[in-house]
């Protein structure tokens, strides 16, 4: 805590010299998590397209493709940042965040960069980029030292996190009660390697959070148009088998003059997809942003602490229409609960968390391939992909500014049957992981 | 916390000793302002601007917080009895704020002999200090 020294030479320098004593401060903060972990499970029979290993991956972070295997890796829980921001005097300061993420490489990256203005106590605007405050815990999912788990359930995470923009925000109080509120309009665009180039034009979104001494409560809404482009090799993997259904069952995009019909050559189907992608740039690069699909987000939640006790607990709902998937909205729900009891330094918690997502018109390349079934009415199936996760992990905080963790989720794959018939059950899956995270 | 009970006891059979002696032996908690800040304070005004969630006294002055060294006793009394949290709490509430530019924790100014003196010098400050210290040039908005 060298900060402190200059803060308090700052601080008597300014008192001195009659200043603001605000003026002229800049603060340095930051923040480090080094996590390690493994999977458990080799995964089932079924679990055959988990990965092209054959073995099952856990998503430990879903922005920077932290993802966790059979053999023990330091990061995808790993990461760091530094946080710098001056107080420019008369409400005005400038913050910038640069952090590095394990699934990145810890390739520095500007998470944040923002001015923020007081106007007065009550209102205050930000402008640049920031954080988009999706759910309870994703202001400051990187700091891990702000939280008791390793993450916060995954079953409820994006693959985009930040946005660029402006954002309002209000605080205020009634009685025992303060609240905030902010709304905030902006865009994003990220490179994901599982996806491609992934963008989120004109968001729109509202947050509201109010708190007193003992409960939180908070409100989130987001709405804008997404959009891919430059497909990822991960990317055109995953979602070949939706597109070739799309191209030739729903009929949705002709062939040209000329093409086979693959309604009588099940078998030529996959090069007849192979293809399409060598010559259609539409699907071997995404459908560009002048195509850009709607998307909704909304999330709600509660923490409550009852002495050494907590509980949380957190809804949230994102519904996109999906660019793959023609018919309707796909809508994927997240939710999970967690309690925790504080015993000195040490905090044993427990989680029960669940992700589940509704696939109409779900191409099944198992039975199309099969001659005697229709491909027309077999060939496509309905039903709910879903995950439970149990996660019971152990928080010591053994110094004031540092924290290890401990904790083992298993996950069982809950889909129904006809989807694990042509998915897998790729979601059952085991995790250890063990960190520290530290502040200063 | 346990400190400041132990603290408390000595305290009070230090007083059944000499009762002239208890006053200056009590070691207490007081939350001091400005002399020239005419605020009256509630527990809870107090607490509301040290977790910065106002940035202002009652009359709509300015309030800027200062916060002792960590690990100082006096410290430890005041997060535990007027913010109702404790170290590590604390710690991660403004972690939360920090990261997400939502707030930044007190300053830091070292003991209460160097909290009384910058408060004494600057109407915008409010620190506590060790009940013991307190003399004219600072005034006590509140005791514990």
């Amino acid at each position: 805590m060298k900060r402190k020294l200059l803060i308090q030479g700052i601080l008597a320098a300014s008192v001195l010299a009659g200043a603001q004593i605000q003026a002229a401060d800049i603060r340095i903060n930051g923040f480090a998590s080094i996590g390690g972990g493994k999977t458990f499970s080799e995964g089932t029979d079924n679990s055959s397209n988990a990965s092209s290993e054959g073995e099952v991956e856990y998503s430990a972070d879903l922005p920077s493709q932290g993802n966790y295997n059979s053999n023990f890796d330091f990061k995808a829980d790993s990461i760091y940042g530094v946080q710098f921001s001056s107080d420019l005097g008369d409400g005005l300061s400038a913050t910038g965040q640069i952090t590095g993420a394990g699934g990145e490489d810890f390739q520095a990256t500007i998470a944040w960069a923002y001015i923020s203005y007081d106007i007065n106590d009550s209102w205050s605007v930000q402008a640049g980029r920031q954080r988009i405050p999706l759910f309870f815990y994703s202001d400051f999912l990187d700091v891990g030292y702000a939280y008791h788990w390793m993450r916060p359930p995954s079953d409820i995470n994006l693959p985009v996190d930040s946005f660029d923009g402006i954002k309002l925000n209000w605080q205020g109080s009634l009685g025992d009660w303060d609240a905030r509120s902010s709304v905030y309009y902006g865009t994003n665009e990220t490179d994901s390697e599982a996806i491609g180039e992934l963008g989120f034009d004109n968001m729109i979104g509202a947050v509201f959070y109010a708190s007193n001494d003992w409960l939180q409560l908070r409100a989130s809404h987001l709405v804008g148009d997404i959009w891919i482009d430059n497909l990822s090799a991960n990317s055109l993997d995953a979602t070949q088998d939706q597109i070739a259904y799309q191209y030739v069952i729903e009929g949705g995009l002709p062939f040209a003059d000329g093409d086979a019909n693959p309604l009588n050559d099940a078998t030529g189907l996959a090069g007849i997809i192979m293809d399409k992608f060598s010559r259609d740039p539409d699907f071997r690069e995404g459908q560009g942003e002048e195509n850009a699909n709607g998307a909704v987000f909304s999330s709600i939640a509660a923490h409550a602490t009852f002495g050494n006790a907590f509980v949380v607990a957190e809804y949230t709902i994102y519904e996109f229409d999906d660019p793959v998937i023609s018919e309707g909205w796909t809508e994927v729900e997240g939710y999970y609960m967690s309690a925790g009891y504080r015993i000195g330094s040490l905090t044993p918690h427990i989680t029960y968390s669940v992700n589940e997502r509704e696939l109409d018109n779900y191409f099944n390349p198992v039975t199309y391939a099969n001659a005697s079934l229709d491909p027309l009415t077999d060939a496509a199936i309905d039903g709910t992909e879903k995950t439970e996760s149990i996660t019971v992990g152990l928080r010591w905080d053994f110094h004031p500014a540092a924290a290890i963790k401990f904790e083992y989720q298993t996950s069982a794959d809950k889909s129904d049957q006809e989807i694990i018939d042509v998915k897998g059950d790729a979601r059952e899956v085991d995790t250890f992981s063990a960190g520290i995270d530290i502040i200063f | 916390m346990k400190k400041s009970s132990i603290k408390k006891l000595l305290a009070a059979s230090l007083a059944g000793v000499s009762l002239l002696a208890s006053a200056a032996a009590f070691s207490g908690v007081a939350v001091v302002v400005h002399p020239s800040n005419t605020n009256a304070m509630s527990q809870s005004d107090i607490t509301r601007i040290f977790l910065g969630k106002k940035k202002s006294y009652p009359d709509g002055a300015e309030a800027i917080p200062i916060d002792q060294a960590e690990g100082s006793a006096t410290r430890s009394a005041f997060v535990s009895t007027i913010l109702k949290k404790n170290g590590q709490q604390i710690k991660a509430y403004w972690a939360q704020l920090l990261f997400t530019g939502k707030g930044t924790p007190p300053k830091e100014v070292g003991s209460s002999g160097d909290v009384k003196k910058l408060v004494s010098e600057n109407p915008a400050l409010i620190g506590y200090i060790d009940s013991g210290e307190v003399d004219g040039s600072v005034k006590v908005v509140h005791e514990f």
